[in-house]
């Protein structure tokens, strides 16, 4: 297959003579029109005036393919527990899975989004189409086009489970850059507990560009866990479109690590369907040399008595930008809301940028609404006061930069990917490239 | 140990040390103290190697090594210890990783292997009893959120693990009751010996009650302009720097 230019709507044409795409045809029809009609962002446009787009479009890219992947690939994720519950995914093709058996049949689903169509098609069916004005805009209305497949995980009523879930996203080029795909639905049913771990890696130096989108459901008083890893080497692009349902008395605790990774947009939707849930976003991003972050997040408190915070940390080297826009919006009857928000940002070079914009959208009139942003440099009277110690300017500088991120690492509640998170945060801080750190293929800790 | 000879150091163009000369021996006991504004803290800041201040003359040797040309990081490898005023807090860094990152510097500048963690957790142990710090200090992040003499106790301990040659105490009674004083005089005595030496530099003759100085010396307007025993400090205490700086204004 040649590589297409696919900055001028010729998605169709890359996707032409491929089938078994995911949502229904007549899902599908209204979708593609409606790509037609939207406009690839561009400066102009509203919550993606930052967004790079140009990065990703001046390549050609073709489809990635149904590949495989070794073993030995998964050796540097040290995190991963092979004999847990997993579900592995190249090129947005359900790879591999995983249930471990345990002594309750609990019905759980950890696996393809395309097989569970068959299996689960009642659970699935008011889950995958609920795209609305809020969560549309150019990428995911492109993944509802012509997504074919994904992860799925269902955890049924009352489950608690204290292993996590991986699901683990490769992108593997047999040739050429790749464009790839993924459609993820998560629900939490009624009074569950658990975590997943969500990654993104490639294995291959190729220009890539992945484009997720992730539905999730935190059903009544659901206990989610979320930890998403961005670790998709520097020539990949990824969007990344998050949409969360939280649904009465539920909590959803995510963290967000941005590794790696060329252009990486973070669309976060969050919405409370019901009162006293809370949604709990934290992040961190470490841009290095001209890679962009960009994390766009928007929490609609559309009833009472429910809490987000949201708590984003960057730290931006070289000639890196980072952009954080939080969106707050409390609707008239959302009383009681409770909401804080705080972006940081360390800027490492006098060419690192930021942009942070916090946004408050309040129309109730008894709330807590709190929201702050910072930038700066490394504070230069605690590292004199290290140097006087003896520490030298390096290591108090990376002794300085992790203490910046810790109130974010110290909140991953799963030890093994907590240790393989700092660990990298560590080499990167002590100034190992990001292209050495992310590549799977080269064992990190060797 | 130290020989400062006529010293000159200015910031932002703004001369604050006009030729200062002191000499301090092992074992000895240098206080300076001085009205507001003389160039107390200047003078420690300077040996300490902060960058904020230009040295325009004169020379600093230490241990026979010419100071001047070493890092703030060097400086404290080699023995030179400052106690801050204002004990800067480090959000997120821990007490303990905070002194096990200095003495696994120091002990390699001098070449010994780094203590392993049970080693080191015994030697801090040992340290905090000898200045007294409360066990829970350990676990919070340098200097977050102490109060006043919790910082102040604190930088002792940090002089108690870097057993240095030479410690500069700036103003390490300012803001402090009186027991938490006694706590802080207290363990700095316990860690004088014969080789090493200490410089107090203090406003009141209050803290000298405590730790009681071989020489005092008296700086105004950037110039060492009287030296004395003992007896200078009280006479400080008594008369106040009004007579000296009638004196000395005469004299520059």
């Amino acid at each position: 297959m040649t590589q297409t230019n696919i900055k001028n709507k010729t998605f169709a044409d890359l996707y032409s003579g491929t089938k078994d795409f995911l949502l229904p045809n007549i899902v599908r029809k209204k979708s593609t029109n409606l790509f037609d009609k939207i406009k690839l962002p561009n400066n102009k446009t509203e919550n993606w005036r930052k967004f790079n787009s140009d990065s990703i479009f001046k390549h050609n890219y073709k489809l990635g393919k149904k590949l495989s992947v070794e073993t030995k690939d998964l050796d540097s994720l040290s995190f991963f527990e092979p004999s847990g519950n997993y579900v592995i995914l190249v090129n947005g093709f359900f790879h591999s899975g995983n249930v471990k058996n345990t002594d309750l049949n609990n019905n759980i689903f950890i696996g393809s989004l395309k097989d569970a169509q068959k299996t689960h098609s009642e659970i699935i069916s008011g889950r995958l189409n609920t795209q609305n004005t809020e969560t549309e805009n150019y990428f995911s209305v492109l993944n509802d086009a012509y997504a074919k497949d994904g992860a799925f995980i269902y955890v049924p009523e009352n489950v608690i489970l204290d292993e996590p879930i991986y699901i683990m996203h490769f992108i593997q080029s047999d040739n050429g850059n790749i464009f790839s795909q993924n459609r993820n639905l998560i629900i939490a049913g009624k009074n569950t507990a658990f975590k997943i771990i969500h990654t993104y890696h490639s294995l291959s130096s190729d220009f890539s560009f992945n484009n997720s989108l992730t539905d999730i459901f935190a059903d009544e008083k659901a206990q989610l866990e979320y930890y998403l890893f961005e670790g998709e080497g520097n020539t990949a692009a990824h969007v990344n479109n998050i949409n969360i349902n939280s649904e009465k008395g539920s909590s959803f605790k995510s963290n967000i690590v941005t590794f790696c990774g060329s252009v990486v947009r973070n669309n976060i939707y969050a919405e409370f369907k019901n009162e006293f849930a809370e949604v709990n976003l934290q992040g961190i991003y470490m841009p290095d040399k001209e890679q962009t972050v960009d994390n766009f997040i928007e929490i609609k408190h559309a009833k009472p008595n429910c809490r987000s915070n949201q708590i984003f940390k960057g730290i931006i080297d070289n000639k890196a930008v980072a952009v954080f826009t939080g969106k707050v919006f409390v609707a008239k009857d959302a009383q009681k809301t409770d909401s804080a928000q705080s972006n940081q940002n360390l800027l490492l070079t006098d060419y690192a940028r930021v942009h942070s914009r916090p946004q408050l959208e309040i129309y109730a009139d008894d709330v807590v609404c709190s929201h702050g942003s910072t930038t700066g440099q490394l504070d230069n009277e605690a590292l004199f006061y290290m140097k006087t110690r003896g520490i030298p300017e390096k290591r108090a500088k990376t002794m300085l930069m992790k203490a910046f991120l810790r109130d974010v690492t110290d909140k991953i509640n799963v030890t093994g990917y907590r240790e393989y998170v700092n660990f990298l945060i560590s080499k990167r801080l002590k100034g190992q490239s990001p292209e050495s750190l992310c590549s799977v293929k080269v064992c990190p800790s060797c | 140990m130290l020989k400062i000879t006529d010293l000159k150091a200015e910031v932002d163009g703004k001369e604050i040390l006009r030729g200062i000369n002191l000499e301090v021996k092992p074992g000895e006991v240098h206080a300076i103290m001085g009205p507001n504004g003389s160039g107390k803290s200047t003078l420690a800041s300077v040996l300490a190697g902060r960058d904020i201040f230009k040295v325009t003359g004169g020379k600093v040797e230490f241990k026979g090594k010419n100071l001047l040309n070493l890092i703030p990081e060097e400086r404290s490898r080699e023995g030179i210890f400052l106690a801050f005023q204002y004990p800067v807090e480090i959000p997120g860094v821990s007490i303990t990783n905070f002194m096990r990152a200095a003495v696994d510097e120091h002990r390699k500048h001098k070449g010994f292997d780094p203590m392993n963690a049970s080693q080191f957790l015994r030697y801090m142990k040992e340290k905090k009893a000898l200045v007294e710090l409360d066990a829970k200090l350990e676990g919070r992040a340098v200097n977050e959120g102490f109060s006043g003499g919790e910082k102040k106790k604190n930088e002792i301990f940090q002089m108690a693990m870097l057993e240095p040659d030479l410690a500069i105490l700036d103003e390490t009674d300012s803001g402090l009751d009186i027991d938490a004083l006694k706590v802080v005089a207290n363990g700095v005595n316990k860690l004088k010996t014969k080789e090493n030496a200490t410089i107090v530099i203090t406003h009141y003759q209050r803290l000298l009650d405590y730790i009681v100085p071989d020489i005092i010396h008296v700086l105004y307007n950037g110039r060492i302009v009287k030296t004395g025993g003992r007896e200078l400090a009280l006479e400080l205490e008594k008369y106040g720097y009004d007579e000296i700086k009638k004196e000395a204004d005469k004299r520059f």
